[in-house]
């Protein structure tokens, strides 16, 4: 028992100790400057997740808090020469324990105003996996760790789990296989000035699409088997295909003649092994039944080409594409040899082919990356995602891209999100205003004016003002304008950063304290040669 | 046929000619957000675009000119464009000693440099600097279209400030354009104010040029002449210009000097000067002075000549910066916090030469004087940080955020706490405390350029430029080396 108190003396003393403060600070010190770099480099949640967050960071300020207090114990009972030390260390004694208030019960979030319409959500930055029932209607949130690197979680979440979350991700493209007509490609597009990498797909399970749009050019991605029939002149332009049999013609080819319905619409009938299809080109791919329903069962399909001869449109068949040449009014279709790219007639493109499959299908698949941050803005790894498990099959969600469910007669939707807090009370944007500097587009200042009703209380909506450095302050919370988005053509929206403090006092009188210490330490110590105003008159000879 | 074609050239800019060697330089001017004499905006301009600010026998007032009616009278000027960056300037078919590559050039490599840009997918210097130089081609583009040069201009008794393109919009205008503008800026001072003019006297006069001439007079008499009574009379002039500087810049703009590296430099040489003299006015130690005369001349230096790292010119704050109360306290504490152990930087490294070079033995009396000097920096940092926390608090609801410039400041907080603490341990003895003062103002730099010049990013960005990081890191190369030969073989590393 002696030897465990002597022990407890001993660690006291240590902790309390002049060396054990040096060591501390410096080592505190090592730990910020790594946080600063991180932070530059991969950008401030990621800094925050892997430093500034973390269990040793939060651990070396608690070792921290128990040297001050430590070494101010063992300095009892006051001595008068040190009044100045004991200021300084009752201050900072008193910010660490009104840090850890604000830590563990303090708010900090914002809330987005858009014109005219009231809310009383804040968003916190917590990040949640929320699992929602749509049937009926019940969500169940979990609360994500403050981790920087992915994170096994294996929790039950309602009628999920929860396997994995990654912080920070991005995705890979990862091939499954597929049905033969499932056919992919990969080009790169480029002029003199801009050159693009994309892929299409045509399997429907793929996260790559069939159509792409790329300022005023839209490419499209269809079968093979359609270049045959792309590259042909026909007069009508109407092509039709048969997806069973991967045939395609013109209807010139098989002198189908195109009728005009009353209405002056297109319409035209084929027949193949004795049964009728009539078609409305116009109206739909499909052919049309009796009762003028579509027929989704029918192999075949039409295309009318006419429709994409006004604007640039860019039809690629895998290894071939097709383009219609304003210029001697042609459909033009050209195969990609070795090693050559192909000239397209807008703005000096010209097409690189890359890759292509058959019988696979890509999907994105995300996978942990460290965040990259440059000049101030993260560039890569934004996106957090979550591995799920349902129903015996495991699907990836990202907080760009929620998932529902369908299981038995049950809906489950899931997304990861930000916390959101609900606030007993609406405020609405009656009106923002920007000043700008005159003559440039920089803005000056930003205010918003919003009203501000109460539910609980009878009486009518307050009106209140609020400006950079001027907060609205109400219930407990105070409201700050942040900054603000467009809305609209002319109009913006707000956002205000929304805090709730309840360490504050304790700060402040730790801060005052920590002031009135250290010019009492430093400078007008008596009695102490290392005093400054000693030490001005020691060797002021 | 030469004689024809130079006949031709002079009629064509004949009324340019007229305009553009007159005394313009007082007129008042719209540009960057801000009223300007027209002497600063044609010298900010040519300057950005040149690199300096004369070419070819012709000062910057009378270019801007010339080019600014281009768009009526072809100017004939191929003003030449600033390239720095070797990729540049190999982009550019230049030669590696090619400081420019002249507008005309330039221009057909627009596209080029564009799609260039464009390609560069992660930012290097070669992205920053191919930036540069397409802004400043479109800068002189928007110059010889008549659409920087703004003018006051009445309408409905307001002022409505209007380009020169949409005020002369053909040629025989010109021919009273001089005394139109003229008109316009009395009318302008008449009923709104002179302020541009004060601001004319302010760049014109070059204040922190003679500041410097008498510090380093300052210097010499104390110095080698030993003449400390007329040393400290320079010192005085000196001092009295810089307030009258300061002065006019804060009427000019209407805010605490404090608001961007320039500035920040500006108030921490002459604030470390004060201190100085303040403490020797105590402690008739000469030593404070001269640490403050040679950190004051420093930074006067870096205002001269390093104008390319750290812009001189006046331009509007960011909204959360316009609160003149917190700006005023928060900063100037945090500025001073930095002229303190500025001081005590220069006294440690002026310890650590005569120690060994000059076989001074006291240790303990520099150490000293090196304590004092870091008593009053560390208090007012602490102080300047908690304001900041305060004002932070106020402003957006947070009182800590990890923003690294706040993070810098505790990080050399932290620094001069933990070798103040170690003092008090065997580990730091007298000798050890002057080579860490000398070392520690690496951090000062750091959080002062570094978190700008090297880190760039978070809520405190005053902009980052390449020459900044160039120079911090020369400035760490040159610290480190110093204290490596001054300290190494003066038995630093035995106890005391």
């Amino acid at each position: 028992m002696e030897k465990l108190l002597r022990t407890i003396g001993d660690v006291e003393r240590y902790l309390g100790s002049m060396k054990f403060a040096v060591l501390i600070i410096f080592g505190f010190m090592v730990m910020n400057i790594y946080g600063t770099f991180m932070e530059s480099y991969h950008g401030t949640e990621y800094a925050n997740r892997l430093v500034y967050k973390s269990w040793w960071f939060m651990g070396t300020q608690f070792l921290m808090f128990l040297s001050i207090t430590i070494a101010t114990t063992l300095r009892l009972p006051f001595k008068k020469t040190l009044y100045g030390f004991y200021v300084i260390h009752l201050g900072l004694i008193m910010t660490f324990i009104g840090s850890y208030v604000t830590y563990m019960s303090g708010i900090d979030g914002s809330l987005e105003l858009v014109p005219g319409t009231p809310s009383n959500t804040v968003v916190i930055n917590q990040d949640q996996f929320k699992v929602k029932n749509m049937s009926t209607g019940k969500a169940i949130y979990l609360n994500l760790p403050m981790n920087a690197g992915p994170v096994d979680m294996n929790r039950k979440v309602g009628a999920v789990k929860l396997l994995k979350f990654l912080p920070s991700s991005t995705t890979q493209d990862q091939w499954r296989v597929g049905v033969p007509s499932d056919t992919t490609g990969k080009y790169l597009l480029y002029n003199d000035n801009v050159s693009q990498e994309f892929m299409m797909s045509m399997s429907p399970k793929s996260d790559y699409k069939s159509s792409l749009k790329m300022g005023l050019l839209t490419i499209h991605y269809m079968p093979e088997i359609l270049f045959n029939c792309f590259k042909t002149q026909s007069k009508s332009g109407y092509l039709i295909w048969n997806l069973n049999t991967s045939e395609c013609f013109s209807i010139e080819s098989k002198n189908i003649p195109v009728d005009k319905t009353d209405a002056g619409n297109p319409a035209l009938t084929f027949t193949h092994e004795g049964k009728d299809h009539h078609f409305f080109p116009d109206f739909s791919p499909l052919p049309i039944n009796k009762d003028f329903t579509k027929n989704a069962n029918s192999p075949f399909r039409i295309f009318s080409r006419k429709l994409f001869e006004d604007k640039p449109n860019l039809f690629i068949f895998g290894k071939t594409l097709a383009y219609f040449k304003k210029r001697g009014k042609k459909w033009i279709g050209k195969e990609f040899e070795m090693g050559k790219d192909i000239k397209l007639p807008w703005m000096n493109f010209k097409l690189k082919f890359v890759d292509f499959r058959k019988g696979q299908y890509p999907v994105k698949v995300p996978t942990y990356v460290i965040p990259t941050q440059e000049n101030g803005k993260v560039v890569e790894g934004e996106a957090k995602a979550a591995l799920v498990s349902a129903g015996g099959q495991e699907f990836w969600i990202t907080s760009e891209k929620p998932l529902t469910l369908q299981k038995g007669n049950e809906k489950i939707s899931m997304a990861l999100g930000k916390k959101l807090l609900k606030l007993p009370y609406q405020i609405s944007l009656n009106r923002f205003k920007m000043d700008k500097d005159p003559g440039t587009n920089n803005p000056a200042s930003y205010e918003s004016f919003v009203q501000l009703l109460d539910g609980r209380k009878e009486g009518k909506a307050s009106e209140h003002h609020v400006y950079m450095n001027n907060p609205l302050q109400y219930d407990g919370m105070t409201f700050y304008q942040a900054s603000y988005f467009p809305f609209g053509q002319e109009d913006f929206g707000s956002i205000f950063s929304v805090n709730f403090d309840p360490g504050r006092p304790l700060k402040y009188l730790g801060a005052i304290l920590l002031v009135l210490g250290s010019i009492w330490h430093y400078v007008i110590r008596r009695k102490n040669k290392g005093s400054f105003f000693q030490s001005l008159k020691s060797s002021g000879t | 046929m030469k004689l024809i074609l130079l006949l031709l050239t002079l009629s064509t800019s004949l009324y340019a000619n007229n305009i553009c060697t007159s005394n313009l330089e007082a007129l008042a001017v719209q540009t960057g957000g801000r009223t300007k004499p027209y002497y600063v905006m044609a010298n900010e301009n040519i300057k950005f675009i040149v690199g300096k600010s004369k070419y070819n026998k012709m000062d910057a007032r009378e270019l801007f000119c010339r080019l600014s009616f281009d768009y009526l009278e072809p100017s004939n000027i191929d003003l030449p464009i600033k390239v720095e960056h070797i990729d540049t300037k190999k982009l550019l078919g230049l030669d590696a000693g090619a400081t420019s590559i002249p507008a005309s050039a330039a221009m057909d490599k627009l596209p080029q440099l564009r799609s260039e840009y464009q390609k560069q997918k992660f930012s290097s210097s070669y992205k920053k600097d191919l930036e540069k130089v397409i802004m400043r081609i479109q800068n002189l583009d928007q110059i010889k279209l008549g659409a920087v040069w703004k003018v006051p201009k009445f309408r409905d008794s307001q002022i409505v400030w209007h380009a020169l393109k949409d005020i002369f919009t053909v040629k025989d205008q010109l021919s009273n354009a001089t005394e139109e503008l003229t008109q316009m800026d009395k009318k302008y001072i008449e009923t709104e104010n002179d302020d541009h003019l004060l601001e004319l006297r302010y760049f014109k006069s070059h204040l922190f040029g003679y500041s410097l001439a008498f510090l380093l007079t300052a210097i010499f008499l104390l110095v080698i002449f030993k003449k400390t009574l007329y040393g400290l009379i320079s010192i005085g002039i000196a001092v009295a210009i810089q307030l009258v500087a300061i002065t006019m810049r804060v009427l000019i703009s209407g805010r605490a000097p404090i608001t961007n590296m320039y500035e920040t430099v500006m108030f921490s040489g002459l604030g470390a000067l004060i201190i100085g003299l303040i403490i020797y006015a105590v402690r008739k130690d000469k030593k404070f002075v001269l640490a403050g005369s040679a950190y004051n001349i420093l930074c006067l230096m870096m205002m001269i000549f390093a104008n390319n790292m750290i812009s001189a010119a006046i331009t509007p704050l960011v909204p959360v910066l316009r609160d003149n109360f917190w700006l005023s306290t928060h900063v100037t504490c945090i500025i001073l916090s930095y002229a303190g152990l500025a001081l005590s930087w220069i006294l440690a490294n002026m310890a650590l030469f005569d120690l060994r070079f000059r076989g001074a033995t006291e240790i303990k009396y520099y150490q000293d004087l090196i304590y004092t000097a870091i008593k009053a920096g560390v208090v007012l940092l602490a102080a300047g940080i908690i304001l900041g926390g305060v004002w932070a608090d106020y402003s957006w609801g947070r009182y800590w955020g990890w923003d690294p410039k706040e993070t810098w400041s505790l990080i050399v907080l932290l620094f001069y706490m933990g070798v103040l603490h170690g003092k008090n341990t065997p580990w730091i003895n007298n000798k050890r405390f002057i080579v860490l003062s000398a070392a520690g103002f690496m951090t000062v730099m750091m959080a002062w350029f570094g978190v700008n010049y090297i880190l760039a990013s978070g809520l405190h960005s005053y902009g980052f430029s390449e020459g900044g990081a160039i120079f911090l890191f020369s400035f760490f190369a040159i610290q480190i080396a110093y204290i490596f030969i001054t300290a190494f073989d003066t038995k630093m590393f035995k106890k005391s």
